[in-house]
């Protein structure tokens, strides 16, 4: 999903449950009907503070309390789900037995289950088990639909909108941030010359080598056929320039054993964002692509880098 | 020697034989006592908010350790409160709810793990 900070899709789903209610009891009796089922918890006694921890922790699924002092369960579930952080965890409200319009009105504010007190043990582990079970597949499917097949990288949806997040940032708080465009160069005369698996294993092999020599906050996409990208938060033109060229140096040197004769080498555009910028996602993009041309203009296997100036992309944007 | 015949004068916990909850139950039974104390005071000073949010806690909570008789009642006594908080003739209530407290609190001191011993 796109909050994830590895530089690679890897799936590590550890279930976290949020319980807010108001008796200590309560709190205590669900963690040990729980306990076979390997969740991490956290506690809230009461609705505020339990919105903090929905915002903080992101958590898997939450039991809620409808009848609390102060702010009710209907009230927490309200703002719950009016706030784009906390919108897509799903809510069990736990009622009492008798009180059904209570059940229909949690529904219709946007809860999926309910578990009725005193609590049925078996009930109430089903039901967690099958929200959890239904958060993990739309968990899965969101991914999968950002992976690239062939690499395992993230695709250019993926890299679109985190390089729209970015952006983002960086425009609410002074930064850096750098994007690399790299291009597989020649990589045609490969494919014709020694077919399309030896084309697939060159992109394979520089995958695998860009997962290695980035750090796991940057994000390593396929952003086409033979291009890739990356985006490096935190990281100053100096800083990316020289990863690019470590990687540049590293891919030239490697041996292919489909055809260990022949090179390959890569081309490497590199664009950098410094202080408050307001740059668009297409801007710095345009940027990183020119300096990219350029590599490949000037006799490939070379790294271009350059800073973006906000307001001269812009003017050009303008003019062009 | 423990007479091993349930007595009908205790309220037993439904998962007496659960052993997931042995020790759950056997805490709850702890701080019983405790609980007894803090709704007779409230009971006595006319501390009708606290009765209340006592009600309602014991209302979640005992059913949960297996005492849904008991839960039951705390939730009869917390809608005594919750109208006589709102009502228009507050005292015609009070005797009544008095009876309901005094009947919760027969039955907190009821409580047991175990059909016997």
């Amino acid at each position: 999903m796109t909050e994830s900070t590895s530089n690679n899709p890897v799936d590590e789903f550890k279930p976290i449950v949020l319980v807010i209610d108001d008796s200590v009891d309560v709190h205590r009796l669900l963690k040990a009907r729980l306990r076979t089922e390997e969740l991490e918890f956290r506690e809230a006694l009461d609705g505020e503070s339990g919105l903090k921890v929905a915002r903080d922790d992101s958590p898997t699924v939450i039991l809620l309390d409808l009848d609390m002092p102060v702010m009710d369960g209907f009230e927490v579930l309200r703002v719950l789900k009016e706030d784009p952080r906390t919108l897509q965890i799903p809510v069990i409200v736990l009622s009492g037995l008798q009180s059904s319009q209570d059940k229909v009105t949690a529904f219709d504010l946007g809860a999926v289950d309910y578990v009725t007190k005193p609590f049925d043990l078996t009930e109430l582990r089903v039901r967690v088990r099958s929200t959890i079970r239904m958060q993990r597949l739309i968990r899965m499917l969101a991914q999968k639909a950002q992976i690239d097949g062939l690499t395992g990288l993230w695709n250019r949806v993926y890299f679109n909108t985190r390089l729209t997040e970015e952006l983002g940032r960086l425009s609410r708080r002074e930064g850096n941030l750098s994007l690399a465009v790299l291009d597989i160069d020649h990589f045609k005369s490969i494919n014709d010359t020694y077919g399309h698996p030896a084309g697939d294993g060159v992109i394979q092999g520089l995958a695998k080598l860009l997962q290695g020599e980035f750090r796991h906050t940057d994000s390593v996409c396929r952003y086409g056929g033979e291009e890739f990208g990356v985006i490096m938060p935190d990281t100053t033109l100096a800083d990316a320039a020289s990863v690019a060229e470590r990687v540049r140096v590293a891919f030239e040197r490697m041996v292919w054993p489909r055809h260990p004769e022949r090179k390959t080498t890569i081309s490497i555009g590199v664009a950098a964002v410094a202080g408050s910028g307001t740059l668009t996602v297409e801007a710095i993009i345009e940027l990183a692509d020119k300096n990219l041309y350029a590599a490949k203009s000037g006799g490939r296997n070379r790294v271009v880098a350059t800073v973006a100036d906000p307001r001269s992309v812009a003017g050009l944007r303008a003019a062009g | 020697m423990a007479d091993p015949r349930p007595n009908p004068r205790f309220i037993v916990s439904e998962f007496a034989d659960d052993p997931d909850m042995r020790e759950l139950v056997a805490m709850f039974l702890d701080e019983m006592p405790d609980r007894i104390g803090m709704i007779e005071a409230a009971s006595r000073e006319g501390r009708v908010g606290d009765l209340r949010r006592l009600a309602h806690q014991l209302k979640g909570a005992a059913g949960g350790y297996g005492f849904g008789v008991v839960g039951e009642a705390a939730g009869r006594l917390e809608e005594a409160l919750t109208a006589e908080a709102s009502g228009s003739e507050p005292s015609a209530d009070l005797v009544a709810i008095r009876a309901q407290v005094e009947e919760l609190l027969d039955m907190c001191r009821s409580v047991r793990a175990r059909a016997s011993g």
